[in-house]
């Protein structure tokens, strides 16, 4: 499934995609989407068949979604957010 | 395909904006003024009496429109959410000299674009430093600068910049002796729309900046890391609806909305070296901040109270240039703002240097 990860820093952001290259799953950088969120920082376009293709979510992580013909699907949302 | 619907809403909309920073100036604001976020945070600082400096004082209802149509539009979208905590007094101290290089420059990244449009080629140099600025945060960016994350906060929290944004109004139409305004003919201050105008226009300006993310610094950031043109797009669109506008008023009126040159320029000096360092310094504060003024007002807007914070600065930062000579005039910059420049780049320069070498980092690979 496609899924986005948005993060609270660009260099969060930077790392996660650096461990889904590590693991094989396709990842990319990009600006937040605006029908996803009003801020404009960046987040992390991936491909995975599980929703974390890293160990854990990373503590920089605001939220991840899947990406599905609806809309977005909540995957993960860091608490307090 | 969303990625082109939404290039083409950030185009209309600067489009729009353009226009709307053109008419401003027929009705009444400063030349190449149609929107100043700095100026107009200092216009207000001084009718506050946080600086003395008569020829520039007046509560702008551009500001306070800004605020409220950024927060009326989130409210409605449901976007509106209260959250802060993330550094939020290295937030106030980016700001504050945020503004210092602003007020040396003698306008903020909406302005610049806004004397390009009117032919003021000092706005190239401020425009090249603007870059360098830029660039410098970018590099501290990609090795991991970061303020830290934010919280959800109290819904109360989110709300207090936009109520004393209603209170600012209510001071503006009662006019009571303790607010100052410049008096007629007394300089940039006052020269300005109606209220009812200004206030209308900062309302529209500010729901297209919260819907489309309008920001200059985000702008060149996201060419820069990303090669995507989308939000930097939105301020090119400025650029062009601003000077065609200009160039049919200078054609169609009495009054000339377009010169082009370095001298003779409205509120605007010609020392290319200090316009571009202070802009440097503009550009590099804010990719630290995350957005330019505008968008600092935009967020702030939508309950982000570090962007309430970054607000205050800005406004603290103008009452200091003021009271103690560091913004520069017509006639160019001062000794003392030439100084304050360059303690800014180096405090700046410290700040993102403790923030991306500086700190252990938590493992999350």
């Amino acid at each position: 499934m496609v899924c986005i990860a948005t993060f609270y820093s660009h260099f969060g952001a930077m790392r996660f995609k650096k461990a889904c290259d590590r693991r094989g799953a396709p990842a990319r950088l990009m600006p937040v989407p605006r029908d996803l969120s009003s801020s404009c920082g960046t987040c992390v376009r991936y491909e995975s068949d599980v929703p974390c293709p890293t160990e854990r979510w990373p503590e920089e992580l605001e939220q991840a979604v899947a990406v599905t013909e609806e809309g977005y699907r909540p995957l993960y949302r860091a608490a307090r957010s | 395909m969303e990625v082109k619907r939404e290039k083409a809403g950030i185009i209309l909309a600067g489009l729009v904006i353009g226009v709307i920073a053109a008419v401003l100036v027929v009705l009444g604001n400063p030349l190449n003024m149609g929107f100043c976020i700095a100026c107009f945070l200092r216009d207000t600082a001084g009718a506050l009496g946080l600086h003395s400096a008569a020829n520039v004082q007046y509560i702008r209802p551009e500001i306070i429109g800004l605020v409220l149509g950024s927060f009326v539009l989130a409210n409605v979208r449901k976007e509106f959410g209260s959250k802060g905590g993330s550094a939020p007094v290295t937030r106030f101290v980016l700001g504050f000299f945020v503004m210092i290089g602003c007020l040396m420059f003698l306008g903020c990244p909406f302005r610049m674009i806004l004397r390009l449009a009117g032919g003021d080629l000092n706005a190239v140099f401020g425009l090249v430093g603007f870059v360098c600025g830029i660039l410098i945060g970018v590099f501290f960016l990609t090795r991991g600068y970061s303020l830290g994350r934010t919280y959800r906060l109290p819904a109360l929290e989110g709300n207090v910049l936009p109520i004393v944004q209603v209170v600012l109004l209510v001071l503006l139409l009662a006019a009571p002796a303790f607010i100052h305004f410049t008096e007629a003919g007394g300089g940039p201050g006052a020269q300005h729309a109606a209220v009812a105008v200004s206030l209308i226009a900062g309302l529209v300006v500010g729901a297209l900046a919260q819907r489309t993310r309008l920001c200059m610094v985000g702008g060149i950031r996201d060419v820069v890391l990303f090669r995507e043109w989308k939000l930097l797009a939105g301020f090119v669109a400025i650029l062009a609806s601003a000077l065609v506008c200009n160039l049919i008023l200078t054609g169609a009126t009495p009054s000339v909305y377009f010169k082009l040159g370095l001298t003779g320029q409205a509120v605007a000096h010609t020392d290319g070296l200090w316009n571009a360092l202070g802009m440097l310094l503009v550009g590099f504060g804010c990719v630290l901040l995350g957005g330019c003024p505008l968008r600092q007002l935009v967020l702030a807007g939508e309950g982000n109270t570090d962007s309430a914070i970054t607000v205050i600065g800005l406004v603290a930062g103008a009452a200091f240039a003021h009271n103690f000579g560091l913004a520069s005039s017509g006639e160019g910059p001062t000794a003392n703002g030439k100084l304050a420049v360059l303690i800014g780049i180096a405090v700046v320069a410290v700040i993102a240097c403790c923030n991306t070498f500086g700190k252990k980092r938590g493992e999350s690979r």
